[in-house]
């Protein structure tokens, strides 16, 4: 990741940095990424004809899609931070103006499941796909709501590729054994409750 | 099967071996148990994921509702660009209009419009003719100044200054032959500074009928040569024309 952060920008460098690095580094680089490009927004407005709120999304969504490839590692630093963003934002407020009355958390769900399924082989894969697709996301979300503060906090900062060390960090868990340990409990607790609904 | 999150995190965090990994995807097809467990490791990754980009998507929206966005620093920066393009196309267009060749006519008149627009009264109280032609110069009755000046003149001895006044007011009088008689007795006088010869291209330029531009850059060059009054107006035109 060094070569390639090297060719960038030093302010987008920085940023790029500040995602890899977790921790409070990521949440700060998360709102600055977030504070840097905002002026979207109103292109949005202007040049799409969307509603601010609808350009909000629009814009939130581009960030938080680039923050996941920048920390996946799929960002490859062939064009600086901006024009990569914008390049996500059009397509955004393009998916938007087309899909208008479609749910756009399902959508993209289901595109990040598939990221994960691919490592599946085929058969598996469709074995998986078919369970995935009964899930029921409402009822599953409620129970997460209902796990209490600490799991339901270790569940989302493991959902956004924190480590267990920064996890034992961020809610104050002795080490990291004790984080991975607390994680599995709280996701096994998780099934417990959902098996139940 | 125990610790079965575990074993599954394994697999997704690439940590197996070869062997392992095709055991998992066997165990996958033959144990629908497990299947279940693995798709549920994967919607509850995928929830708890949702719900953390909706948590960020609440920090980004209360960020822009306490900080509107900044104007861009490209735009500004884009902006200084178009100043500056604009500032050069003025430079351009301001060396283009001033390079390019003034009509003699247009010279002429600015000179008669900064020069001659009043012509300077003797502050003496004492009742005088000339005094009295110029006055009705600079209260704009021309026509009554020429017939003031002409009386002078034809009452005997007039000096340069009679001349040069009688020719600027027949020249505003657009009486071109007239200024030319007027300027050309003007230069005949023998003074320290003799403005004849300038005046009378002046009125040729003014007058602009065929060859009189040639000849008032003739009587200009003659101005330069000779060192004469209105040397360097004479030096700048001659650029232009």
């Amino acid at each position: 990741m060094t070569s390639i952060t090297s060719l960038l920008h030093p302010i987008d460098r920085k940023l790029t940095a500040g995602l890899l690095q977790g921790g409070i580094h990521k949440r700060k680089a998360e709102e600055q990424l977030f504070t840097n490009y905002a002026y979207f927004i109103q292109e949005g407005i202007k040049k799409y004809a969307l509603e601010e709120e609808d350009a909000f999304d629009a814009y939130s969504d581009t960030v938080l899609s680039a923050i996941g490839r920048i920390t996946d590692g799929s960002f490859e630093s062939r064009s600086s931070l901006k024009t990569y963003l914008y390049q996500i934002f059009h397509n955004k407020c393009v998916d938007l103006l087309r899909k208008k009355a479609t749910n756009k958390n399902s959508v993209h769900r289901t595109l990040s499941i598939k990221d994960s399924l691919f490592s599946l082989s085929d058969t598996a894969r469709s074995v998986i796909q078919r369970l995935v697709d009964k899930s029921d996301w409402a009822v599953l979300r409620q129970k997460l709501d209902e796990l209490g503060d600490n799991c339901r906090k270790a569940l989302l900062l493991w959902a956004d590729g924190y480590s267990d060390q920064e996890i034992a960090t961020s809610i104050e868990y002795k080490t990291a054994a004790v984080a991975k340990t607390s994680r599995i409990r709280c996701l096994e607790k998780l099934r417990q409750l959902y098996k139940a609904r | 099967m125990e610790n079965g999150i575990g074993y599954i995190e394994e697999y997704f965090k690439r940590e197996m071996s070869a062997g392992e990994i095709r055991q998992f995807e066997q165990l996958i097809l033959e144990d629908p148990a497990f299947a279940e467990e693995v798709a549920f490791y994967l919607s509850a990754r995928q929830v708890a994921q949702d719900e953390g980009e909706e948590e960020k998507k609440g920090r980004f929206r209360e960020i822009y509702r306490q900080n509107p966005p900044a104007r861009p620093l490209r735009t500004i920066r884009r902006s200084g660009w178009y100043i500056a393009a604009a500032v050069l196309a003025a430079l351009i267009l301001g060396w283009y209009l001033y390079q390019r060749p003034i009509a003699p006519g247009q010279l002429a008149n600015r000179y008669i419009e900064q020069h001659w627009q009043t012509l300077g009264v003797s502050m003496s109280s004492k009742e005088d003719s000339i005094q009295t032609g110029l006055l009705l110069y600079n209260e704009g009755k021309w026509q009554e100044a020429l017939r003031q000046f002409e009386n002078i003149i034809r009452s005997g001895n007039p000096g340069p200054d009679l001349k040069k006044y009688a020719g600027i007011v027949a020249l505003r009088l657009k009486d071109y032959d007239k200024a030319l008689v007027y300027f050309s007795q003007l230069t005949n006088y023998k003074l320290y500074a003799n403005p004849g010869l300038f005046y009378q291209a002046i009125t040729l330029m003014e007058r602009n009928r065929s060859g009189d531009p040639e000849y008032a850059k003739r009587l200009l060059q003659q101005v330069v040569q000779n060192d004469l009054e209105e040397k360097e107006t004479a030096l700048e035109w001659l650029k232009k024309l």
